[in-house]
């Protein structure tokens, strides 16, 4: 059935080729550009300067949970950009970033889809990124010169260099690191500026219409929201306008859409996403909201699926790490894969407001991981199961996601 | 829709390329006739057991030399005689490096013992405060040769200086650490070898995944593309990073070993192929013979031969590396791409012929 989806796209597509070639006059011009470069009387309309800032921040904050000498309230001001009193603070080693107002953790779990009307399970999702922050910097970093063993943190071993777990083998940065792809970037992507009730919102649609733009700015609201929903994907890219031509560009989504890209399998889902964000941007400046739902629909389904592969992915790579008694490659894919499980809350059914995973669904996936001694008392079955109920709600199987 | 159906008919094509293939292979299970046992006892005996040997004598010697330095009168300290027998283990160490397999495997021998470039600072530091545990991985850097190098050559601007650093007992005790260090884990690999080891390489003949050859193989090759091929040549080079890293190749505080270290390894890869015996009095059975035996001789003369066309292009380096990268990378290109066609003919070509899977992936780098 999924599979009808993209054709019935097409087709919708055509359709809207042969009109437009038509002499009629209720013709639909879509004006779809090469890149990703919109203006307004020659001004340009994109922006997204608020989702570069927090990519950089959260980039700060992973880099700096790898430091021994960092201090709780600093890595959890980088995590909030204030301090625990609630004053300004400036955490950060980039001075733009100190002068901004925004953070990662006011977006952490805070989609209008989502979380609105469920802010007890924001609010837990939140306190989550900083008990993984504050553990890091009481049980790793005091067993930096341990060895770890089961019920043990401290190093071990990955090819020549050290990774640095907690009792139960997962690495803290790791899982903040992945999590926040989920929590962050797909939740506010898929679930708030992807969601025509933000999309929609007040006079949004009106205003489009009519060509109004916010004060002082050359966008209409629309357009904005859009481009808020993309650079969240590509706002760290080294050409915005471009950026498939560099993929990979940060830690965060865009790394790993580059990873899922690269994969045979999966090849072409680079351009598919960037071409949905780029025609249905184009289709908000013609107006043609239809054609806009379409895109969003394409970015739902194909988000979510690069999630759950690389979900997947981690899960048969710490498997197989695990069978040559290689705890230290284990570990590191396992705690890149609780990362990307914990991100699985997040995905959104290409149509109707259902997530793929509800809240219990992926609490239990994440206690498997943990419970026991967590990753050191992991088997087989339990990854195979993992991934078999992460796989079966997507077109792809566990080996061409595990490879 | 055209699309649509391509991808279903690929898919289709796929499924049944797969039955066949995985037909293929159960009748594959069935051995070649090559006598794989053989070849693994010629192995054990005549190559990795003996350059185990000759490795351990050779760090006793490092240590008996690190004896007499200490207990000589300050005056008549030299630096010399450690030096010297530094050099001779670390050429002793290309010998065995490529069998990180059985007790070496899972202490992770190579790790302990050659990981460049070391961490000077780190090493300081752990001088310094005299507090460090030289098992945990995070001191892979500050061990082993690399951070003997840095000690017998680089700690100070001339010899006079690092010999009188080398006589305060901070650097002493550290010094005798390391050495200490790569003498214990060269004993475990060699004791298991001969106690236990040997048989339980020799007897795991069969033909798959977890057999002694197919894992020999592997690990053969994972040195052969890292440590060797990369470490020693296309990391400095900057093959992986774009801009050169001269401070990276293998032993630059000595800086006139370089290229012996690698023709050393070089030649003992070459051996280990062609099957010579450690002392290379006799020839026994190996990856070349095996080859020809599969009737695939102009593949296993091809590898040799490339071997030798990388020896061809290194006799143009010089001695110190670190010099050759900063005065004439190209040079240094030219001996990796030799060496990465040999890699091509390895992995691809020769693991098909002898039907071993590839067992290793690149890392993830993250």
């Amino acid at each position: 059935m999924t599979n009808l989806k993209p054709i019935i796209a097409l087709i919708f597509s055509i359709t809207l080729l042969s009109c437009s070639n038509d002499d009629d006059t209720n013709e639909i011009i879509v004006n779809n550009p090469i890149n990703y470069t919109f203006e307004r009387d020659g001004n340009s309309t994109v922006a997204f300067s608020g989702q570069s800032t927090r990519i950089g921040m959260a980039t700060e904050l992973i880099d700096a949970m790898k430091d021994f000498d960092q201090n709780t309230s600093v890595l959890l001001e980088m995590y909030a950009n204030q301090t625990a009193a609630g004053d300004d603070a400036n955490p950060y080693s980039d001075a733009e970033l100190n002068a901004s107002t925004k953070s990662v953790k006011s977006k952490v779990a805070a989609s209008a889809d989502f979380f609105a009307s469920n802010t007890s399970e924001s609010a837990t999702i939140k306190a989550d990124f900083e008990s993984w922050i504050s553990a890091q910097v009481t049980e790793v970093f005091p067993n930096q010169n341990e060895l770890a063993e089961a019920g043990k943190a401290g190093q071990l071993a990955d090819g020549t260099s050290a990774r640095y777990v907690n009792a139960k083998g997962l690495e803290y940065n790791q899982a903040v690191n992945k999590s926040l792809i989920g929590a962050l970037m797909v939740d506010q992507i898929l679930n708030n500026y992807l969601s025509t009730a933000v999309l929609d919102a007040g006079t949004n649609k009106s205003d489009n219409d009519e060509g109004i733009t916010e004060e002082n700015q050359s966008y209409t609201t629309m357009e904005h929201k859009w481009d808020e929903a993309y650079g969240y994907l590509f706002g760290a890219s080294a050409n915005t306008s471009n950026p498939l031509i560099s993929l990979g560009d940060d830690n965060f989504l865009n790394k790993y859409l580059a990873r899922v890209d690269a994969d045979e399998d999966f090849n072409g889902i680079a351009q598919i996403i960037f071409d949905a964000f780029k025609l249905g941007r184009a289709a908000i400046v013609a107006k043609e909201y239809g054609l806009r739902d379409e895109q969003i629909k394409i970015l739902k389904e194909n988000i979510s699926k690069l999630i759950a592969i690389r979900a997947v992915y981690y899960l048969q790579q710490g498997k197989l790490a695990l069978a040559d008694q290689n705890f230290g490659a284990a570990f590191h894919d396992l705690s890149e894969g609780f990362g990307f499980v914990y991100s699985l809350r997040f995905l959104r059914e290409s149509t109707g407001p259902n997530p793929y995973f509800s809240k219990s669904e992926v609490d239990a996936m994440i206690n498997l991981l943990m419970e026991g001694n967590g990753f050191w008392d992991l088997n087989n079955t339990t990854l195979d199961q993992l991934s078999a109920s992460i796989a079966e709600k997507f077109d792809f199987t566990i080996n061409q996601a595990g490879e | 829709m055209k699309f649509h159906l391509t991808k279903i008919i690929a898919t289709l094509l796929f499924c049944l390329g797969l039955a066949s293939c995985s037909e293929d292979n159960s009748s594959d299970m069935s051995m070649d006739d090559f006598a794989r046992n053989e070849m693994l006892s010629f192995w054990s005996d005549e190559i990795i057991i003996p350059a185990y040997e000759a490795y351990v004598e050779s760090l006793e010697e490092l240590d008996q030399e690190l004896a007499h330095f200490i207990n000589q009168a300050p005056k008549e300290k030299t630096l010399s005689g450690l030096r010297n027998s530094c050099l001779q283990a670390q050429i002793s160490w290309q010998k065995v490096s490529m069998f990180e397999i059985g007790e070496a495997e899972k202490i992770g021998l190579r790790n302990f013992t050659n990981i460049f470039p070391t961490d000077t600072a780190l090493i300081n530091k752990n001088i310094a405060e005299n507090n460090f545990n030289l098992a945990l991985p995070s001191n892979f850097v500050a061990q082993g040769f690399p951070a003997l190098d840095y000690l017998l050559y680089g700690i100070a601007d001339n010899d006079q200086q690092i010999l009188n650093l080398l006589k305060t007992e901070a650097y002493l005790s550290y010094l005798t650490s390391l050495i200490s260090r790569l003498l214990e884990l060269s004993d475990l690999v060699l004791m298991d070898w001969k106690n236990s080891f040997r048989n339980e390489f020799t007897s795991n003949d069969g033909s798959s995944g977890t057999a002694s050859v197919d894992k020999m193989v592997n690990d053969f090759l994972f040195y052969y593309e890292k440590h060797f091929r990369a470490g020693k040549i296309g990391i400095p080079a900057g093959i992986f990073s774009g801009n050169t890293l001269s401070h990276s190749v293998e032993a630059p505080f000595a800086k006139e070993y370089s290229k012996t270290l690698f023709l050393e390894a070089l030649t003992n890869i070459q051996n280990f192929f062609l099957g010579k015996s450690h002392d290379s009095s006799t020839e026994g059975p190996s990856l070349a013979s095996y080859l020809k035996a599969m009737d695939q001789e102009p593949l296993a003369d091809e590898i040799s031969a490339q071997f030798n066309e990388a020896a061809t292009k290194a006799a143009f380096l010089s001695d110190n590396f670190k010099e050759q990268v900063e005065l004439d990378n190209s040079k240094m290109l030219e001996v990796y791409d030799e060496l990465q066609k040999a890699v091509i003919l390895m992995k691809v070509e020769m693991m098909q012929v002898l039907n071993i899977q590839v067992d290793y992936v690149d890392a993830d780098g993250d």
